[in-house]
């Protein structure tokens, strides 16, 4: 038989973990709340979505999908989206391990210096730059094409990268590298098979953030390019959202379409999130 | 190092994509635009343009619109300006693009052949592209934008709740108190009367000055933005107590100050009231929210019967000409083509917007007819002669969205813009007396 204080602690901890769980099912309801009446207004009709006020619609419209992808010119602006974000993340991966790893490591002059400078960059909101970075584009050529915007692009996510990064390196021991060293690596040996493979985590953030501030971009996009041939994917988003008319179905069809690969690139590297972000306590 | 071998693979692959894409054949005018509703309306007109003349005209199209101003601001500092290009924003910023030269004046060709290509217009739409002598923005006088469609806010009415509520469909109110009287009908039988988007308090704005130019005239409103009548006089408290006359009758929709006009129109899309004040553009909002909306437009109802009362309205969208493109002649002709009467009655067709072109009103719907019938009684801040200080304004407007939620009395609202209006002239009076 229960005595009394182990059923007040039964119940306690019944009660406790009862109401956890409610708060984590009211937060996971919120947030896929949004996601469940995109999808659902991305199989209504435009009229629907302002009078059908059910998550999933009794008739569902799949041609919207095809359409999303013929209107909005997806074809075309998928495959560059893909080819941005491939490009610009193995930019920002190699370019900011190298300098974090220069930053950490390598003693020269100027070297808090120019870190602080990168951190510094972090605080300049990319809309206040749009001017002088078109002017400086179209003076050394590289406005309205790819390689320019795949440069700025890479510009953009070096600071939080190379910071985080840095921070990694700074804890990683030094007796690996040394013993590297005896191995026969040289400086580059030892950053490409000792340094970014233990990095592993901190690399797995990088590449989730900046993968998803890629894929999301539109703004510099707008600006730089003048050819809709090289406009990403979010662009076409935007032949959906007029003025003073928005095609709601539409638009939420080709936004389903849009994050779905970005959902991909969460579930396959989440694991690697938090041990990232807490990336100093688990090196070496 | 076979991982870096694959990272140098990639980016080969990429920089070849890059390369691939291949040199873009230049149109011989190229437009750029943030109309992502008229977009292939635009594409059809340049077809059959290309067919007709031979010339090449290419639109290309930038949205959000905000995104597009930065990048034709963007490209006036490099210099690469397309042939034909927007202006937005106030007509301060319009006119720093003209004084800068980046603009082409288009007075003469207007004027030419005893002004065909102006008297084809709306008046009030050429006025926002305009720069008289002696403007306050110190701009070189001419016309300096080509209207490609026109736009005005009125008052809209759902015939079937009328009838529903016992009201002639056909006999919509003329005055205010046939308004109220209305709408007080419709609440019997449970039906919401005013629908507006008035947590954007632009269009708060808009209404009462709608008000007050019936109420006191133009010249009474200019003399109290310059500060000679003050906002406690009597005729601008009869303003401000209309809206709480709405709002103590119950005529105007639940949650109006919190509603921006979007909610607003599914609102009067989905025929939960009766009445809505909206622009022109929603008669294509309502046609994609409810085919089957039985509606028509009315007058804003009259407050006095001595003043003329002027709606807020002029040009919608217009186009400048690049005054340093090589294609500056073709983009003129393209521009005159444009705005001729089968161009602009196929626009307003395609994009239910209505047209700049006065002589194709005879070609368009009946509801953007209507529409169209009051453009000679629009009248819009930009083209007024004095202007009114933002923080006046700000406080004005916010005080009509108090006296609706009963918080603040007409009184004490008036009081309150004119504290800030006075504040307002001390600080002007002390920066002109510092700078002399």
């Amino acid at each position: 038989m229960m005595n009394k204080s182990s059923l007040i602690y039964r119940s306690r901890r019944f009660m406790g973990g009862f109401g956890v769980n409610l708060f984590l099912l009211i937060v996971t309801a919120a947030c896929i709340f949004p996601l469940l009446w995109m999808f659902g207004s991305s199989l209504k009709t435009q009229t629907t979505v302002f009078s059908d006020m059910s998550v999933i619609p009794k008739e569902l419209h799949w041609e919207n999908y095809y359409h999303a992808w013929t209107e909005g010119n997806f074809g075309t602006y998928f495959l560059n989206s893909v080819i941005y974000t491939i490009s610009v993340v193995i930019g920002i991966v190699l370019v900011s391990s190298l300098a974090a790893y220069a930053f950490s490591r390598l003693q020269f002059p100027g070297r808090n210096f120019f870190f602080y400078m990168f951190l510094a960059a972090m605080m300049i909101p990319l809309p206040g730059a749009f001017v002088p970075l078109y002017v400086l584009m179209e003076k050394i050529g590289l406005r309205n094409t790819p390689h320019g915007y795949v440069l700025c692009l890479i510009n953009v996510g070096l600071s939080l990268s190379i910071f985080l990064l840095k921070t990694f390196f700074d804890k990683m021991p030094k007796d690996l590298e040394d013993a590297a060293r005896i191995d026969g690596c040289s400086k580059l040996g030892i950053w490409w098979n000792v340094a970014l493979p233990l990095a592993r985590p901190a690399l797995a953030v990088i590449v989730i953030f900046n993968s998803l501030n890629v894929w999301n971009e539109y703004i510099l996009a707008l600006i730089l390019f003048d050819e809709a041939k090289y406009m990403p994917l979010q662009v076409g988003l935007s032949t959906f959202h007029g003025e003073f008319v928005t095609q709601y179905h539409l638009l939420m069809s080709g936004i389903t379409i849009t994050i779905i690969p970005i959902i991909l690139v969460y579930i396959f590297m989440q694991k690697h999130i938090v041990k990232g972000l807490t990336a100093g306590a688990v090196v070496g | 190092m076979r991982n870096l071998y694959y990272i140098l693979i990639v980016s080969i692959i990429v920089g070849m994509w890059g390369c691939s894409q291949g040199p873009t054949t230049k149109a011989d005018v190229i437009i750029w635009h943030w109309m992502t509703d008229r977009k292939p309306a635009f594409n059809d007109l340049a077809k059959k343009y290309k067919e007709e003349t031979g010339v090449s005209v290419e639109f290309k199209l930038f949205a959000p619109s905000e995104i597009y101003s930065q990048k034709v601001r963007a490209a006036t500092q490099a210099g690469t300006l397309p042939d034909i290009f927007g202006v937005l924003g106030e007509k301060k910023d319009f006119a720093i693009f003209v004084k800068a030269g980046h603009i082409l004046n288009l007075s003469d060709e207007m004027q030419a052949n005893n002004g065909e290509w102006k008297d084809r217009f709306f008046s009030k739409a050429l006025i926002v592209n305009e720069f008289k002598r002696g403007n306050e923005y110190n701009a070189p006088p001419g016309i300096y934008g080509v209207p490609i469609d026109v736009m005005n806010i009125q008052m809209l009415y759902n015939k079937d709740l009328f009838k529903k509520a016992g009201l002639d469909p056909e006999n919509p109110p003329d005055d205010f108190e046939e308004f109220i009287a209305a709408g007080i009908k419709l609440k019997e039988v449970g039906i919401q009367g005013l629908v507006s988007g008035w947590a954007e308090v632009w269009m708060i704005d808009c209404l009462a000055s709608n008000f007050a130019f019936n109420l006191m005239g133009e010249r009474k409103i200019m003399s109290t933005y310059k500060g000679e009548v003050p906002y406690t006089d009597p005729d601008w408290i009869r303003v401000f107590s209309l809206f709480k006359e709405m709002a103590d009758k119950d005529i105007l929709a639940r949650g109006i100050v919190s509603m921006n006009n979007k909610d607003a129109e599914q609102n009067f899309a989905n025929q939960r009231a009766a009445f809505a004040f909206n622009g022109s553009w929603c008669v294509n909002v309502y046609k994609g929210m409810n085919p089957d909306l039985n509606y028509d437009v009315m007058f804003v109802p009259k407050v006095d019967r001595g003043n003329q009362m002027l709606i807020w309205g002029g040009a919608g969208s217009s186009f400048m000409v690049n005054a340093r493109s090589e294609n500056k002649e073709k983009a003129v002709e393209f521009l005159k083509w444009l705005t001729g009467g089968p161009q602009q009655a196929y626009l307003a067709e395609a994009t239910n917007n209505l047209p700049a072109n006065r002589e194709s009103l005879s070609q368009i719907s009946p509801i953007l007819s209507k529409f169209a019938q009051s453009m000679e009684y629009t009248t819009h801040p930009n083209i007024w002669p004095v202007h009114e200080k933002s923080q006046v304004i700000e406080t004005f407007d916010l005080g009509i969205q108090s006296i609706i939620l009963g918080t603040k009395t007409p009184q004490q609202v008036a009081q309150e813009v004119r504290q800030v209006k006075e504040r307002e002239m001390d600080k002007e009076r002390q920066r002109t007396l510092s700078r002399n």
